[in-house]
């Protein structure tokens, strides 16, 4: 019989990935180089100077989240296929419960996307000269979209680590879950950008919040099932 | 009268009743107003593609929680039989638009909402087929798979419902809808056979799936047998 | 616009098709019986 509740169970999953991913750094060096390198490129190319005043409120919305969302792919994977390349998949299994797992994996894509977010978000704005009006909105749009990838990211890299594990095979199941958030996304931001009421933001965020919650609703179904296979 | 002639009087009559809808698409349904020339009746064949790819759809996400109650690989073969349909029906839902749309508005693509939820359905469908061709495990592919499809079941309302609310209220000059908002003011033929068009496509899709899980039975007995 | 000859091509191309597609599933539910009256 347990003697640990969930929400203890779910901290040590937590704090089990955060001290491993601090001793290798693999996830966040993949992440934040891939956000750095992608966004030198389009900063070097494009720059605050190349794009017209009338089309700069879209394309610097929708560039800042390619770049965001290109990044985050390439880390938000290795939480569970780690587990299975390293072989530490069965220990886990019995040493916690499911949504525990759950849980403390998803807090960890979340820290991680809040840290992408954190260095990327900024030095764009920086390196674009994109003027953001209401910060406020954009950095509620940015938790709520945080909280949302990571929920649908985590349940998806669970289902892949039991299958080939390949990050294709998770951008290829992703990348039709993971569109309407992006489109919300860059239509939150656009608003956001444009004016600093937060009131302009609601649409995208009800829609990015309920997202967010439908999918972990789904996942705490969900992932006993692909877990316990 | 045996199941086996029921069934072929069944398949006959579809025979006839979608060479009736094509003729009728072609000859008995006036031509549209507004629309470049008879460009308007490709709408008979494109709506009721999309309506059974939603269709399939629906019918894979029943068969993969009963999969996931049951644990019956009949129940996957169903989900797998369903996606496969819907995935040519996707297929022929986003050519069929892409088509009326160059003869309508001169481009292939226009990002309507519509035309991107049909699209987001395809890859849907894709990546469905990906996931079951990456694991070689039987059972484990069913249930990875079905997990998967109640996971796309999930977020597939908020393309459909939720974004175009989000993008009309920006947006309030986007080009008009697909063709879905013809319905309205359609002449009453015009309206018969694209009713009798559902009909028989939905008859389609309902014939080919219980093709294909009358063989998946058919492939599971003789397996369970070579076992034994 | 198309004139009304086209427009009867198309249809008959269309009725081809379908009859061609209707002949191999009636084809494919025929195999699927035998199957299933042999087993």
């Amino acid at each position: 019989m347990r003697a640990s509740t969930l929400l203890s169970e779910s901290v040590a999953v937590l704090g089990k990935e955060l001290t491993s991913e601090l001793r290798s750094r693999v996830a966040l060096n993949a992440v934040g180089l891939f956000g750095l390198t992608t966004l030198i490129a389009v900063a070097y190319q494009i720059g605050p100077y190349r794009i017209q005043e009338q089309d700069r409120p879209h394309l610097l919305a929708a560039l800042l989240w390619v770049i965001l969302f290109f990044a985050a792919t390439s880390g938000l994977s290795r939480v569970f296929v780690k587990e299975e390349d390293a072989r530490t998949a069965k220990t886990l299994r019995l040493a916690a419960r499911p949504l525990a797992v759950l849980a403390g994996k998803f807090l960890f894509n979340l820290i991680l996307l809040s840290a992408l977010y954190a260095f990327i978000v900024p030095l764009y704005c920086a390196l674009m000269g994109y003027s953001v009006q209401g910060i406020a909105s954009l950095a509620l749009l940015l938790a709520c979209g945080a909280v949302a990838l990571s929920a649908t990211s985590t349940m998806v890299a669970a289902i892949i680590a039991r299958a080939s594990g390949s990050t294709t095979l998770f951008a290829i199941l992703s990348v039709p879950l993971v569109l309407p958030l992006l489109v919300m996304l860059i239509q939150g931001t656009r608003a956001a950008a444009g004016s600093t009421a937060i009131a302009a933001v609601l649409p995208a965020l009800r829609g990015i919040v309920s997202l967010g919650g439908a999918t972990l609703i789904i996942s705490v179904y969900l992932f006993p099932v692909v877990w316990h296979d | 009268m045996t199941r086996a002639r029921v069934r072929t009087l069944l398949q006959w009559a579809l025979c006839v009743w979608l060479v009736l809808v094509i003729l009728g698409a072609f000859f008995y349904a006036p031509s549209a107003l507004g629309f470049k020339g008879e460009s308007a009746r490709i709408v008979f064949f494109h709506v009721p593609q999309a309506w059974v790819a939603v269709l399939a759809f629906c019918v894979n996400l029943v068969a993969s929680l009963r999969y996931l109650r049951t644990r019956d690989a009949l129940d996957d073969a169903r989900a797998a039989a369903a996606a496969r349909l819907g995935l040519v029906f996707s297929v022929l839902a986003t050519v069929t638009g892409s088509l009326f749309a160059n003869v309508m508005w001169n481009s292939f693509w226009n990002w309507d909402p519509r035309e991107v939820s049909i699209v987001i359905l395809l890859l849907i469908y894709a990546a469905y087929f990906a996931l079951r061709e990456a694991v070689p495990d039987e059972e484990r592919r069913a249930s990875l798979s079905a997990a998967y499809a109640v996971l796309a079941f999930v977020t597939m309302p908020f393309l459909v419902f939720v974004v175009p609310r989000i993008y009309w209220s920006l947006h309030p000059d986007t080009i008009i809808g697909a063709t879905g908002k013809l319905k309205l003011q359609m002449d009453s033929r015009m309206l018969q056979v694209l009713l009798g068009s559902l009909v028989g496509f939905t008859g389609l899709f309902c014939w080919l799936y219980t093709l294909e899980v009358r063989l998946a039975r058919v492939r599971l007995a003789r397996a369970g047998r070579e076992e034994a | 616009m198309p004139g009304a000859e086209s427009l009867v091509w198309v249809a008959a191309v269309t009725v081809v098709i379908w009859l061609g597609l209707f002949a191999y599933c009636v084809g494919l539910a025929r195999r699927v019986r035998r199957l299933e009256d042999e087993s």
